[in-house]
């Protein structure tokens, strides 16, 4: 087990650092002057430009500015941005937690609403409610999420007033009330982003759980718990479910990149101050270092999303196991 | 155990409530006559608010607020003399000599930090702008002063290098007055990322309270403020991604300002909501079809296309702009009258433009051996068919829109047009090296023709933002004579000439100047906006009582 780790984690730093090699030359390649396309469309003096260019040392060849990256990476410095004029670490402590936020909480209507919505069906198999939420997640699925998130905002933010149309506080009252009604805020901001990041999901999620309870449903055991005359609900909830989640755990692992690349859409659209929106900027403005640092925290986050849910595969299902010379990843075992 | 969850579970929304209303319970109501918060939607988020180092719309609105300039342009925006500027620091100033400009700042002045403001400030600052270590975006405009000292504590003497009429404006426009006591120990090529910038200390009417990154910057009245106590007590930036999300949050009553709704389709959207009042005023922009003078790609040869001037007079007598701006921007465009904007005192109607008349157009393009030789509808000449790319920025619906108008414009008359979107950094690429062969370009003018108009039409701007390459001796001996010109009534008509010549010459295409509109609450009174900074008299406007709302009356 602890070489399969080690091996896992040595595989890890190096998709990590492929994503971050790929990301610094393709944003270096990609035509626009960080001065000029951050100072916006008027054009700085030029003078004051090269001396900008000079400081940040961007008139290196790339493969001198991506060595000298590697060196301060290496040394816990993931540079200055150019756009905000402060310690990119600064920037993205600013905004991961935001993220964060508004991904577990998409995480949880993923699989909160979405198991317990596949579940139902999977009791209520072939009957009207399993038809109805059949095609209602059906169609959720196939929402895009940008539409999702501008629908709902107009309805529940612009026309009903239920929710805060953007931000992820109040700014008038909360820098003056305490910390406990600022949570709530927090909260009532997230709820929109939140539904709009996890409800997709949670259609997707349902419609595999139904057919991972199905697929259950067929075996003996399940057969034989019933025929013990245990009660539906038992049946349902200890010996089906529980063995039909093995397949979520999965599902899981796939997750978490979406939701992080999701959250660049809507992080955009409800003015969520989290690590995509600063992306989405830093990529329009050239900001070279905050682009290639926000690379290097989504491919660490979804390298060690998935490592966890392999783990928790692991740890869920007795079957799987892994020998100290197994190379096979425990996934796909 | 079990039977005990659901007990559990139905204390959840009482406990938020309790939580809710915990916080609510804590809050104290304002009752004094300067009660009120102000949101403002603004779109994006400053690097920083050191006024010598940014150049930010954002930034520069809430620096208006943090920092005094010396004196500032009145509502008449006129730059020429110092009969229409307003004294801000300076109490009162008087010529010494033709070259000497002599400032008495007011002794009351003081930084939030208690010391006073003082002449070595202005000295300071002088330095700091003019310093290429700093590289502040205003520092070209300052070229013509030649130093800045302080004689004595309150006094600050300005030296010039010749006599010009706009010499007041450049001594006073450019620069906020820096506190020397706080910035002269922070190293100069650091100050884009000085702590100063991000916990700034001013002597403006609003003191610095809080940023937090990445959703708002909050201000509060200074009430000891030597020029009286602003009206509205907290102001607030609430940085936003785009103008939808910020049209969307004034429409839904979470702000209170957005002061710039840029397109028909948002005034449309504010206009349903009740709270909000439309402010129009003139605006500092106008956007045009710019042809590169040169071969695309190599500044060398002559463009094969826009290189003839007759050729581009054609292309020009072949647009309908008054029915374009008509049907696009309805009553917020105006056809500017050469490259300005409404802001701009030379403004004039008057100016000699070329015609709409595809008639004409058709015959100059005739008479230049520009026909349909082979029938397919594209005028071509020894083979070569008349056509050419508009590149417009991806993110702006409104050029976009304007190129496919212009495409199908130019169709009528036989010339084939394809349309580039480019992502703007991408654009900005390829204009500044000369990759194009035209654009939608906007541009801005600060409240002086002298400076806008030189760096992006005379040859001195070729090689910085004088993109189309265009080069006319006349029209820069025009707009030099309208800079050095002694009285407003002469450089009126100096810039009236200057602006027929490029109109002649047609090195682009001026389609349209965008007025503003401002969406304000309607419970904000005594609103004055100036053209050229919507925030500069921020400090006057008020919250009546009687017109209050939750958010004016919440307290510490």
């Amino acid at each position: 087990m602890t070489a399969w780790l080690l091996r896992r984690l040595a595989a890890s730093v190096a998709i990590i650092f492929a994503v971050v090699t790929f990301v610094f030359i393709l944003i270096h390649l990609a035509p626009g002057d960080p001065c000029i396309v951050g100072t916006g469309e008027g054009v700085p003096d030029p003078a004051v430009c090269r001396s900008l260019i000079r400081q940040f040392a961007l008139d290196q060849p790339v493969l001198v500015q991506y060595w000298r990256y590697l060196v301060e990476l290496a040394h816990g410095n993931l540079g200055y941005s150019f756009a905000l004029h402060r310690p990119v670490w600064d920037a993205l402590v600013d905004t991961m937690p935001f993220t964060l936020q508004l991904a577990g909480a998409a995480l949880l209507i993923d699989f909160g609403l979405g198991l317990a919505l596949g579940i139902y069906q999977a009791w209520r198999l072939n009957r009207l409610p399993d038809v109805v939420l059949g095609n209602v997640t059906l169609f959720v699925y196939s929402l895009p999420t940008f539409w999702l998130g501008l629908i709902l905002l107009l309805l529940f933010g612009e026309k009903l007033r239920l929710f805060p149309v953007g931000g992820a506080s109040d700014p008038v009252l909360c820098p003056l009330v305490d910390s406990f009604y600022c949570l709530a805020d927090r909260i009532w901001h997230m709820v929109l982003p939140a539904v709009t990041l996890g409800l997709v999901g949670a259609a997707g999620t349902a419609r595999f759980q139904r057919a991972a309870m199905l697929e259950v449903a067929q075996q003996d055991f399940v057969r034989t718990a019933r025929a013990k005359g245990l009660p539906e609900r038992r049946v349902v909830l200890h010996h089906q479910l529980r063995n039909a989640l093995l397949s979520v755990i999965t599902r899981f692992g796939l997750t978490l990149p979406f939701l992080l690349t999701g959250a660049v859409l809507v992080e955009t659209i409800f003015a969520w101050p989290g690590m995509g929106r600063l992306t989405v900027d830093a990529i329009l403005r050239r900001d070279y270092a905050i682009v290639t640092a926000a690379a290097l925290i989504a491919s660490s986050l979804v390298v060690a999303g998935s490592l966890i849910a392999d783990l928790l595969l692991g740890f869920a299902d007795p079957r799987i196991r892994v020998h100290e010379d197994a190379v096979v990843d425990i996934v796909t075992a | 155990m079990l039977s005990a969850m659901p007990r559990r579970y139905e204390l959840l929304p009482v406990v938020l409530a309790v939580v809710a209303l915990g916080g609510c319970e804590r809050r104290q109501l304002c009752n004094a006559p300067d009660c009120g918060t102000l949101v403002d939607a603004a779109i994006g988020e400053p690097g920083t608010l050191l006024p010598a180092s940014t150049e930010e719309i954002t930034a520069r609105d809430v620096e208006e607020q943090l920092f005094l300039k010396l004196a500032d342009v009145g509502m008449s925006m006129n730059t020429i003399g110092d009969e229409d500027f307003q004294p801000l620091l300076a109490q009162k100033w008087e010529w010494d000599g033709p070259l000497t400009l002599v400032f008495h700042i007011d002794p009351r002045a003081r930084w939030h930090d208690g010391q006073p403001v003082t002449a070595v400030d202005v000295a300071f600052t002088y330095d700091a702008y003019s310093d290429s270590t700093v590289a502040s975006p205003y520092r070209a405009q300052l070229k013509r002063l030649a130093s800045v000292t302080a004689r004595d504590s309150l006094t600050a003497v300005f030296r010039f290098r010749e006599r010009y009429p706009e010499m007041f404006y450049d001594a006073v426009y450019h620069m906020r007055v820096l506190p020397a006591h706080l910035l002269r120990s922070v190293p100069r090529e650091q100050w884009k990322t000085a702590a100063f910038g991000r916990q700034p200390v001013g002597d403006g009417p609003y003191r610095f309270v809080s940023w937090q990154a990445g959703q708002a910057i909050e201000l509060r009245s200074d009430t000891t403020f030597f020029l009286g106590r602003p009206g509205i007590r907290r102001l607030i930036w609430r940085f936003t991604p785009d103008l939808g999300v910020a049209v969307t949050q004034l429409v839904a009553d979470q702000v209170d300002v957005r002061e710039q709704l840029v397109t028909p389709t948002m005034i449309d959207r504010v206009r349903t909501a009740p709270q909000v009042k439309l402010y129009p005023f003139a605006g500092n922009t106008y956007t045009c079809l710019a042809f590169n003078l040169r071969a695309n790609g190599d500044t060398s040869k002559a463009n094969p296309i826009f290189g003839d001037r007759e050729l581009r007079r054609a292309l020009t007598m072949a647009v309908d702009r008054a029915s374009l701006v008509k049907s696009t921007l309805g009553d917020i465009g105006k056809v500017p009258p050469g490259p300005m904007s409404s802001l701009l005192w030379i403004w004039d109607p008057e100016i000699r433009q070329l015609p709409y008349d595809t008639a004409q157009a058709a015959r100059i393009l005739n008479a230049r051996g520009w026909r349909d030789h082979d029938g397919d509808g594209v005028r071509d000449r020894d083979g070569q068919p008349l056509a050419f790319r508009i590149l417009v920025p991806s993110t702006s619906v409104l050029r976009r829109q304007y190129a496919q108008l212009l495409q199908e414009q130019y169709r009528v008359i036989g010339v084939h047009v394809e349309i580039d979107a480019l992502d703007p950094g991408a654009l900005q690429q390829r204009i500044s090296s000369g990759r194009f062969d035209s654009a939608i370009l906007s541009r801005s003018n600060d409240p002086s023709p002298s400076s806008g108009i030189t760096q992006t039409w005379t040859r001195g701007g070729i090689g910085g933002s004088n993109y189309t390459r265009y080069s006319s001796p006349e029209f820069d001996r025009l707009v030099d004579r309208a800079i050095a010109a002694a009285s407003r009534d002469q450089a009126r008509q100096l810039w009236r000439a200057a602006m027929e010549t490029i109109n002649a010459d047609a090195p682009a295409i001026f389609l349209y100047s965008l007025d503003n509109v401002a969406g304000i609450h309607r419970r904000v009174a005594d609103v004055q906006i100036r053209p050229d900074s919507w925030a500069a008299l921020l400090r006057t406007w008020r919250i009546p009582p009687d017109q209050q709302i939750d958010r004016d009356r919440v307290e510490r």
